[in-house]
């Protein structure tokens, strides 16, 4: 794709912005080492995301939405019980 | 980048999805939190520039780096085994005829059991899509002018491989201790978008 | 190589040796691969051999096939991008390249 601007740069950035994207990122980590999916299953999730989520989501968010499908589509959860219960 | 409604929101499906999946007895009690701890205090770019700052002192360290450098790093104590499956490092040295930088054009792959978390400009659209295209551009936004003689060679890591940068000894540098070498290599140097 | 995952027996010869110049796959895949869009139908130089691995392709279906040779091939910025100086080297499975005659 062609049109980006340039690379920004952010200094002494965290390692993560935000608690969750922490623990999304251990959560990935965790289900891949207890074989609920593998690493190519996760890279493939993501990019099956449609397209205006993915490119509307922020790296983690992408990373939970992969998460959630995969957990879906594995039979660990449905959709529904993924959901928050207000959301319902 | 959410804003502070949206951050919470995520953050309770989170939580909430941690919880379902402790429920059902495929997350452990704090085992999260195990590995959010043990991953930020594992990786980071001083463990690269204690490879580089080796390899400047000893030219054989050098060529055992470059020829298997999961075995090599072992000899500083070091190892790619942290990650969640021991992956193949290849060190690429920059010269004077040739520089290199690493970008994994696919997602983001970085070598985090070594080096730590990847910079989000790492991660970004932005520098996967133009780094292969236009490097000498990317670098020069960097701050990094290369001589027009000096070749580029982008490393894309679209497989199993991780890639280091292994950047040239700055001049005038020779009584430093190794320790004191260490210190001048920078997270950048060793993705090359930096000399050093 | 000590980092290579080699299932035991039924591993897929070397097709290639480094210097061998190949050309990649031009498809558009139905599912996930890992040849990158810029890199597809180019002809590249082998450079080494990087490791044997099940294709990510099956893996990413759940299905893990043979280890199979991944190479890191080169390719000029000219070849692939119509313009540019620079090399760009991917890390490619066998089974992404055929080769190609010298003519």
């Amino acid at each position: 794709m062609a049109g980006f601007p340039a690379v920004i740069e952010e200094p002494d950035e965290p390692p993560f912005s935000a608690d969750w994207e922490a623990h999304v990122f251990a959560l990935n980590g965790a289900l891949i080492k207890r074989g609920v999916y593998n690493l190519d299953e996760f890279r493939d999730a993501q990019e099956r995301l449609p397209v205006q989520q993915f490119l509307a989501a922020s790296y983690y968010e992408r990373w939970f939405a992969a998460i959630s499908t995969l957990l879906a589509e594995k039979g660990v959860a449905d959709a529904a019980e993924l959901e928050l219960p207000d959301e319902h | 980048m959410s804003d502070n409604h949206g951050s919470s929101v995520i953050s309770a499906r989170v939580r909430h999805v941690e919880a379902l999946l402790e429920a059902r007895g495929l997350l452990d009690a704090g085992e999260i939190d195990t590995r959010i701890d043990e991953f930020l205090a594992g990786g980071t770019p001083a463990n690269g520039a204690r490879i580089v700052a080796r390899a400047w002192v000893d030219a054989g360290f050098t060529d055992r780096l470059l020829a298997d450098a999961n075995a090599a790093i072992r000899e500083v104590g070091l190892s790619m085994a942290g990650g969640l499956q021991e992956q193949r490092l290849k060190v690429v040295a920059n010269t004077a005829e040739g520089h290199n930088v690493v970008v994994c054009t696919l997602c983001s792959c970085y070598p985090i059991a070594l080096l730590g978390p990847s910079p989000s400009w790492y991660k970004s659209e932005a520098y996967r899509s133009r780094v292969v295209r236009d490097p000498r551009g990317v670098l020069a936004e960097f701050g990094l002018q290369l001589p027009a003689g000096t070749s580029i060679a982008v490393w894309d890591a679209s497989a199993e491989s991780r890639y280091l940068v292994l950047p040239r000894r700055p001049e005038g540098t020779p009584g430093l201790t190794e320790e004191a070498l260490a210190g001048l290599v920078t997270r950048k140097g060793l993705i090359g978008t930096a000399a050093v | 190589m000590s980092t290579d995952r080699v299932s035991t027996d039924r591993v897929s010869a070397d097709r290639f040796t480094p210097g061998a110049r190949v050309r990649t796959r031009s498809t558009d895949p139905a599912g996930h691969t890992r040849l990158p869009r810029y890199a597809r139908g180019a002809v590249g130089v082998l450079v080494e051999l990087a490791g044997r691995h099940p294709l990510a392709d099956d893996r990413a279906r759940g299905a893990t096939g043979e280890a199979q040779p991944v190479w890191h091939v080169r390719f000029a910025a000219a070849d692939l991008f119509g313009t540019g100086d620079h090399t760009v080297t991917v890390e490619l499975w066998q089974d992404y390249l055929t080769p190609v005659e010298d003519a």
